[in-house]
């Protein structure tokens, strides 16, 4: 028994080793990347008469039925759709795997604010040359094409899939009750605030752990924090413009005046279904969760232009947002665009992938869906969408984001934790991102200026 | 806490039967290696390979040409590690654990060793039931046990509303003491239950020889069971150190109503963001240097408790 238990302790520390390795290597093989991407302009299609077959993935809700409805049409060009979790979630990690042992497939799913990092890893083809998507993306909004050709004139490394323009979602019963009107600027806000609090109630939530939001609201009042030189990149996240948003909410955080919850979760539905807070700062995806989460408080709610730092001021900001990109990998890049144009620039697509999954397309002609132009009871039967389809209009086109973000969201969401728990103030955690993105690019051997 | 599965100590070759001539040992290797091959093929493909790998990745690092030029892996010595080293977060986090240790460790196995003697006193009612009912935690996934115990926590979401909120339970300052709770309350069952199977096998006649001399249910618990499964203590005791160190379940689940977990807050919760973020090499480092202190400290637990045991 003496004997063995050394051995035994050594197999325990093994098997420790292996996980903790395993989990640090779910690639393998090829590490030079997936084969360099598809340079733009050599995107013939295949020829009259061969069958293609493409793969396709993403976490749309139902995505499944808009991919039958094209497999129905067009019996030469089969797809396979896989329906993944969220990119977050694990598929953005998987993806990244892929890349590694060059196993991609086909097209793919990836939020805006993710597609640099895809990119870096030659992940993406460049599908400007190919006529699908070059006929196709002159319809989608200013901001998105900048997205997805990060401002390479003719280059499209994916189709804009739906966007995340904000607006204010707000309590209009409390509001009238309370005397106030939505406010139109950030000044209005704050003082409402103050109301809200001396009634009880708070008058939003900073959420901590939803970084993405924050930047949101940064790029609304036109912080830059990536620009791209000639491969070199310069990171900007404590700018004045940053640091004006960061400290209006540490005021509003400071004076107790608005909730510090995580956040699109169970405890800020709660607050949100209680009466606890009066607005949410939201995206349009986020009017379903809304309406499954907050059921008590059908009706009463109505959607206003997000408010602006100059009165008058017409500027909007974008919380999510996505793309399909076809893969570097795939051998038929003419026709996975020609499927990508197609399912997200289609009316009956659009419709069919609003219907299943509630996506608010990108495409321009989203409000003449027949579904986006419904008046919504749970809004006091305002048409939400057109409010939506405006403040996508306003969304600045000249942020973009940087090659490195899931690391950059991780400091901040860290960071703002502990702001709000009262360690620190929302300014030194962006001074310090912005530090610590910059050693994180260049330890990925990304040249930073 | 991942506790690591109980794997059975590597088979070791079958000694050798009585001696055989020279002819049939030649087919004996055979058998030998026919046995051996499921266990040598597995164990290098899951176990020694992976390692390899991991090490090889955390000499490694990325350089490319231009920034959207291909990225090439190039031998990098010792970069990824200086990195470790000096990496406040790693060290945070391993301190976060050990501090966590303190809170967790010494309660868990108290309480489950309190449990197994009353189990395996004749003083206690309804054995079985109180075996099953402080096991049941542990067949409970953890995560959802996370889940289940975040819900009770969260100041809104609790039904025990009148603590939740005047207590912040999931504040900066408690949330290392609610996670604690949560780990206990799903291992205690399962560190008794080892400690019992250990006082089972307790030879009769010590304790009987004991209450002929007059000794009470607690001397003999004190002067001969203790003692005597003090192997079994030890034991839950590394694999405590182990899953402490590998602590990731119940932070990361307690991430969704607490603002005072960081993504950091482990360090397998660091080796997987550092993966998350695309830096292979690096949390390869993490992860080999994460194993090496594992090594270290069970080691260092082993012999100061053996000196012990021997003193």
């Amino acid at each position: 028994m003496r004997t063995s238990r050394p051995i035994r302790l050594l197999a325990a520390a093994a098997a420790l080793a292996t996980i903790a390795v395993t989990a640090a290597c779910g690639g393998g093989g090829d590490s030079s990347g997936g084969g360099a991407a598809a340079g733009a302009g050599s995107c013939a299609p295949a020829p009259a008469g061969t069958k293609v077959d493409l793969t396709f993935t993403s976490w749309v809700p139902g995505m499944q039925k808009t991919v039958d409805l094209w497999n129905k049409n067009n019996p030469d060009i089969q797809v396979k759709y896989t329906e993944v979790v969220g990119g977050n979630q694990g598929t953005y990690q998987a993806y990244t795997n892929q890349i590694k042992a060059g196993t991609t497939g086909d097209l793919g799913m990836i939020e805006f604010d993710s597609l640099p990092s895809y990119r870096l890893q030659n992940g993406l083809a460049n599908i400007g040359g190919c006529q699908p998507a070059k006929d196709g993306i002159v319809n989608y909004p200013d901001w998105t094409r900048s997205q997805i050709s990060f401002g390479e004139p003719g280059a499209v490394y994916g189709i804009p899939q739906d966007v995340g323009p904000l607006a204010l979602y707000y309590r209009k019963d409390l509001f009238d009750a309370a005397g106030l009107k939505a406010p139109a600027t950030w000044d209005e806000f704050a003082a409402d605030a103050a109301v809200v609090q001396g009634k009880g109630g708070y008058i939003a939530n900073f959420m901590p752990d939803q970084p993405a939001w924050f930047t949101a609201l940064a790029w609304q009042n036109g912080a830059r924090w990536f620009t791209e030189n000639n491969g070199t990149w310069k990171v900007d996240m404590a700018d004045p413009k940053t640091l004006q948003v960061a400290d209006f909410w540490q005021k509003l955080i400071t004076a107790k005046q608005v909730n510090t919850v995580p956040g699109i979760g169970n405890v800020e539905w709660k607050a949100l279904d209680s009466g606890q807070e009066w607005t949410l700062i939201g995206a349009p995806w986020t009017a379903k969760l809304l309406e499954t989460n907050a059921p008590s408080t059908a009706g009463k709610w109505a959607v206003a232009p997000l408010p602006q730092w100059t009165a008058g001021g017409t500027a909007g900001g974008s919380w999510g947002g996505s793309a399909t990109v076809v893969w570097a990998t795939s051998k038929h890049p003419y026709e996975a665009a020609k499927f990508a144009a197609w399912a997200f620039g289609d009316p009956a697509a659009l419709a069919l992938n609003n219907q299943n999954g509630g996506q608010f397309p990108a495409h321009n002609g989203q409000t003449d869906l027949p579904a986006l132009s419904k008046a919504d009871p749970y809004f006091g039967g305002q048409v939400i969408w057109t409010d939506f389809a405006k403040a996508n209009d306003q969304v600045d086109p000249s942020f973009a984001w940087g090659p490195t973000m899931t690391d950059t969201f991780d400091t901040l969401s860290n960071g703002f934790g502990q702001a709000v728990n009262g360690q620190g103030d929302l300014a030194s955690v962006l001074k310090n991102a912005q530090a610590r993105t910059i050693d994180t690019m260049k330890a990925q051997a990304i040249q930073v200026g | 806490m991942a506790q690591p599965t109980l794997t059975n100590a590597p088979p070791v070759a079958p000694a050798g039967s009585p001696p055989a001539p020279p002819r049939r040992r030649t087919r004996n290797w055979g058998a030998i290696a026919g046995f051996l091959a499921p266990f040598v093929v597995l164990f290098a493909a899951f176990y020694l390979v992976p390692i390899g790998y991991s090490i090889v990745e955390s000499l490694r690092t990325v350089t490319r040409s231009g920034t959207f030029g291909p990225v090439r892996e190039v031998w990098g010595g010792f970069t990824q590690y200086a990195t470790v080293f000096s990496s406040a977060q790693f060290w945070a986090s391993i301190l976060r654990v050990l501090r966590f240790f303190v809170i967790s460790v010494p309660l868990q196995l108290g309480l489950a060793l309190v449990f197994a003697l009353l189990l395996d006193s004749p003083v206690l009612k309804g054995k079985r039931f109180f075996r099953l009912a402080f096991f049941v935690p542990y067949a409970v996934p953890g995560v959802i046990a996370a889940i289940m115990w975040s819900f009770l926590y969260a100041p809104s979401l609790s039904p025990f509303s009148l603590l939740a909120q005047n207590v912040d339970l999931i504040g900066p300052g408690l949330v290392i003491f609610s996670i604690a709770n949560i780990v206990n309350w799903v291992f205690t069952g399962y560190n008794m239950l080892i400690i019992y199977s250990a006082l089972q096998a307790i030879a009769p006649e010590l304790t009987e020889a004991a209450r002929m001399d007059g000794a009470g249910q607690w001397r003999i618990a004190w002067s001969i069971k203790i003692p005597m499964v003090f192997p079994a203590l030890i034991l839950t005791g590394v694999f405590s150190i182990i899953g402490t160190l590998q602590l990731f379940n119940e932070p990361l689940v307690m991430r969704l109503v607490s603002s005072a977990v960081s993504t950091d807050y482990t360090p397998n919760m660091l080796v997987y963001a550092t993966v998350n973020g695309g830096n292979y090499n690096l949390a390869a480092a993490f992860s080999v240097v994460l194993a090496l202190v594992t090594c270290v400290l069970s080691f260092t637990f082993l012999k100061i408790t053996q000196r012990r045991a021997e003193g």
